[in-house]
């Protein structure tokens, strides 16, 4: 994108989307887990399985499609082993999901160590290889369309892939009999057991589903975004996806909002960050002299406000959390 | 959407898990008070159970990473070698592990006493980072004139402060705006990650760096150490002491007694008039403290200065809880071998088989997983059993 004619307002735009995208597609499937009753708080170290997978097989192998591909392997796994765990065999699902956390950053640090040795003794170069990224669209015709072109256009594939997933989830949820399904598992799973839908098989189902989006959602962080991996990469998004989806009262809608919303915030504080230092104004000034982690800190702690405001009145699915034994 | 705190229901249910206005009980009794998970952490019925399942479980994670590293090509004998060499090789060894397994069971006893009367506080990790702040403000930065050991306690007061309040913006958050603790503790730990940070690069940097790094604590306001040359600070008894007074509380006091009813049938405690919103509440400060306990004794008796990557125990802790079935000894035991596991792990890393030391939370997460894998299968056979007689 020709950065010169763009203004600052269409640029915090794009640099919100660009951070929501990860948060969109982690929340759409962390959003019908919670629906079919199951929270995975593990959400955030599925994420970061992903970054890694991702990086590995990328640098690996040169392909970013491989890339990719492994973080939704990744994905895959991940959510099936918390499925065996929380679904399967009754564990409880936050204890379940720390866990996962853990073992995401065990894993992830360790494996990067590995490679950052093998790496170091192969005398590879320290980052990607060409082609092994992906890059941002970028059309020439784009840039003619005020506002919207630079925001909307010039993203990342991965991009388009959530907001159609998260239209898709939107649709089902609303007016297929696989989004009553899920609702029903949150609401009554004994109704579904009834009905002959096996509750277990169907929880497994949408663990699977959210494993692969926030493995996907990782990918996005480590070879899209970035050409890189670092071990607190994904700082705590899947943590705040959870608060989003109350935030967006388990709907799609309200998700994708509250994932703008936060990724507004955080290009917002970004900016402010670089701007107090070379804009000259006394609104600047005040802010100079204060650290930049009071800047870092604030899109948690608008999260927190905003669940303060509206936990209240977001009744969410009546057996979150709850184990479903027959 | 902003029901008063004082309408009926919430009083009589003590204002923490209220019952809410559609009747989705169930909905606050599995995230707010989570009776459900309580249930599925508690130890099972039988006491070889008890202790075989732990067992189990680390064998096979042990197993499990070690197994793997083998197919990596790393010699496995080797590799045990060195780590349980590292672990408890000398006494020099053995002191570290103690040492180290001292925040695990103080985060650990946070974590454990809070699930244990349905309070999830996920947030032990912030309120241990606090502490540790808090304590090397007061020992570097504000130290009134008094003789070092009066600083020393002041310091230890400070940490256990505040972490006590950092829980206490949790509490708040769930009594007044209904926000479940387990997502207020969450985003809870990286503001306070950030807020430490912020601290260490503004007032509480040290003169002549420009990393986020305190002063070091003058040496007279460090913690005694037990043997010399090595980590075994006075904080170490201490917190093994307290893992017994925990113990002694919930079994033998009508304290613990009540926080155990919350914990497990929440409306059986209602029924029975006991002030749950109260023992949450004291649950949630007590807990913060412990967790501030365990930040302010590794700044004060290890670290002796702060930087803003200072360990990740207070997420540990939620594995030494678990590992010790929420039981206040058991988490005892826990944090020794978690603390043996790391030190190992840190002496593997630096050994010629140059492994990772993050493989110990591999180990750590896997024997969680296991472990509530073979508890559920328990209970199950448990159930299963009632159900045939």
């Amino acid at each position: 994108m020709s950065n010169a004619h763009v203004s600052l307002f269409t640029f915090i735009s794009r640099q919100a989307v660009l951070a929501a995208t990860p948060m969109i597609l982690a929340g759409t499937g962390e959003l019908l887990a919670e629906t079919a009753g199951v929270i995975n708080i593990g959400i955030e170290g599925v994420m970061l399985l992903g970054c890694i997978s991702a990086y590995l097989a990328a640098a690996t192998t040169g392909s970013g499609a491989l890339g990719l591909l492994a973080a939704i392997v990744a994905g895959l796994i991940a959510g099936s082993l918390f499925a065996l765990v929380g679904v399967i065999g009754r564990g409880d699902q936050i204890v379940a999901g720390a866990a996962m956390n853990l073992l995401a950053v065990g894993v992830s640090g360790s494996a990067w160590m590995l490679f950052q040795n093998a790496r170091e003794n192969a005398n590879l170069p320290t980052s990607l290889p060409q082609g092994a990224g992906f890059v941002a669209f970028s059309p020439a015709w784009a840039d003619h369309i005020p506002f919207f072109g630079p925001v909307l256009l010039h993203q990342y594939g991965l991009f388009y892939a959530a907001v159609l997933l998260a239209i898709l989830a939107a649709i089902a949820l609303r007016y297929t009999r696989a989004g009553v399904i899920l609702r029903a598992l949150g609401d009554s799973p004994e109704a579904c057991e009834a009905a002959g839908v096996g509750v277990k098989r169907w929880r497994f189902g949408v663990l699977l589903l959210a494993g692969a989006c926030a493995g996907a959602a990782g990918a996005y962080l480590s070879i899209m975004r970035t050409h890189t991996f670092a071990s607190d990469m994904t700082g705590g998004q899947g943590f705040v996806v959870l608060a989003l989806v109350i935030f967006g009262r388990w709907r799609v809608w309200g998700l994708v909002a509250g994932c703008l919303l936060f990724g507004a915030v955080n290009s917002l504080q970004q900016s402010l960050q670089t701007l107090r230092y070379t804009q000259h104004n006394a609104i600047m000034h005040a802010f100079a002299g204060l650290p930049f982690e009071l800047f870092q800190m604030l899109p948690y702690v608008v999260a927190l406000v905003a669940l303060a405001i509206l936990s209240r009145s977001a009744p969410g699915p009546r057996f979150l959390g709850v184990a479903w034994q027959k | 959407m902003t029901q008063p705190p004082s309408i009926p229901p919430r009083v009589k249910l003590g204002g923490s898990s209220p019952l809410p206005p559609d009747g989705s009980a169930m909905r606050d009794a599995s995230l707010a008070s989570s009776a459900e998970a309580n249930h599925r952490v508690a130890r099972p019925p039988r006491a070889w159970l008890t202790a075989l399942i732990p067992i189990l479980a680390s064998v096979l994670a042990l197993t499990l990473v070690v197994g793997g590293l083998s197919l990596l090509g790393y010699p496995a004998w080797g590799l045990v070698r060195r780590w349980v060499h590292g672990a408890v090789g000398n006494h020099l060894q053995i002191a570290a592990s103690l040492a180290s397994a001292c925040p695990l069971l103080l985060t650990g006893l946070a974590v454990g006493v809070a699930f244990k009367s349905g309070v999830l506080n996920i947030g032990a990790q912030g309120q241990y980072l606090l502490g540790a702040v808090a304590s090397v403000a007061m020992a570097t930065r504000f130290a009134p004139p008094m003789p070092p050991q009066a600083i020393v306690l002041l310091s230890v007061v400070a940490g256990i402060i505040a972490g006590s309040l950092w829980a206490g913006v949790a509490w708040a958050l769930e009594r007044y705006r209904g926000v479940p603790i387990v997502l207020s503790t969450i985003l809870l730990n990286f503001v306070a990650a950030y807020l430490a940070t912020a601290l260490l690069h503004g007032v509480l940097q040290a003169r002549g760096t420009s990393a986020p790094q305190s002063a070091e604590i003058g040496q007279a306001l460090w913690l005694p150490v037990l043997i010399k040359y090595t980590n075994l600070h006075v904080g170490v008894p201490i917190a093994f002491g307290l893992a017994v007074v925990a113990w002694l509380v919930l079994r033998r006091t009508t304290f613990g007694f009540e926080i155990l009813v919350t914990g497990s049938n929440p409306q059986a405690a209602a029924l029975a008039g006991m002030p749950i919103g109260r023992r949450r509440a004291q649950v949630m400060l007590i807990s913060g403290a412990l967790a501030g306990l365990a930040g302010a004794f590794q700044v004060l008796g290890v670290a002796h200065f702060m930087t803003s990557s200072f360990g990740n125990y207070g997420y540990a802790g939620i594995a030494v809880a678990l590992l010790g079935w929420l039981d206040p000894l058991g988490i005892a035991a826990a944090a020794l071998f978690f603390g043996a596991l790391d030190t190992g792990a840190q002496i593997v890393e630096e050994s010629s088989l140059g492994l990772p030391h993050n493989m110990a939370d591999v180990v750590k997460a896997v024997i969680i997983l296991v472990m509530l894998l073979l508890a559920g299968w328990a209970a199950q056979r448990r159930l299963k059993q009632r159900q045939g007689d």
